[in-house]
């Protein structure tokens, strides 16, 4: 399945683009999708501490714009949001 | 009743005469408009200026979603709220949240706009990277969205 991630906040900086593309097998979990991102930090910015925390620490959020637990799976290709930890106001 | 709106500041401004319209009403005998402005200091950092990024849908619905705690919480009658949030940048002194309330009573109007700041803190997803003097940024830590009721 064909995932596009949107990037928000501090995650804006894995990528010049505001999305990244997964490839992920069907039936995969929100979980597997975690995973998938931190492989990414691992290869692309040498497992940088700061962003695999930020992964770690974020929700994510359906095509429908429903906030979507880590055990939540993914059917489709769709596009999900990652929702850092925020702070507006 | 709500007014709800992300604000993108490079097609319009935000503006506290349109906040004044929305929540006048014969009804009600207090007015609050909280008002928060990017600040010149932050961490010992001097900070030029903030852009801020939200995910404009959930942002909305949450605006929308504390307003209704607000309401069953509060039970207060014939509140109004009006909400806007800015995305983009915000230079010093800069507007970045208008969140004006008309409540009866002048204590009602004062917990009900305090409730709701408190509450944009904690679930709303907008995002600040401050800019400082020396030309460098940061994206603030922030904290992990509080979101349980939606979780699916």
């Amino acid at each position: 399945m064909k995932i596009k991630l949107e990037l928000y906040g501090a995650s804006r900086e894995f990528s010049e683009k505001d999305f990244l593309e997964f490839d992920l097998n069907e039936k995969s979990s929100i979980n597997d999708l975690r995973n998938e991102i931190l492989n990414f930090i691992d290869k692309n910015f040498k497992g940088n501490s700061n962003f695999k925390k930020l992964v770690e620490t974020s929700k994510f959020c359906s095509e429908e714009n429903n906030i979507i637990s880590d055990s939540y799976k993914i059917t489709k290709n769709q596009k999900i949001g990652i929702i850092p930890p925020i702070g507006g106001g | 009743m709500i007014h709800a709106k992300i604000i993108d500041v490079s097609k319009e401004k935000i503006s506290l005469t349109k906040a004044q319209k929305f929540i006048t009403s014969n009804k009600c005998g207090a007015s609050i408009y909280f008002v928060g402005t990017v600040r010149d200091q932050n961490d010992n950092k001097k900070v030029t200026g903030i852009t801020y990024d939200s995910h404009d849908v959930l942002v909305i619905k949450s605006f929308e979603e504390i307003y209704k705690e607000a309401e069953t919480k509060f039970k207060f009658e014939n509140t109004t709220v009006f909400i806007e949030h800015i995305k983009g940048y915000a230079a010093l002194g800069e507007t970045s949240i208008i969140i004006a309330v008309t409540c009866k009573h002048r204590a009602q109007a004062y917990e009900f706009s305090r409730y709701i700041i408190e509450e944009i803190k904690k679930k709303t997803p907008i995002w600040k990277k401050e800019h400082y003097e020396n030309e460098d940024s940061k994206w603030l830590k922030g904290s992990p969205l509080i979101d349980k009721n939606q979780l699916k």
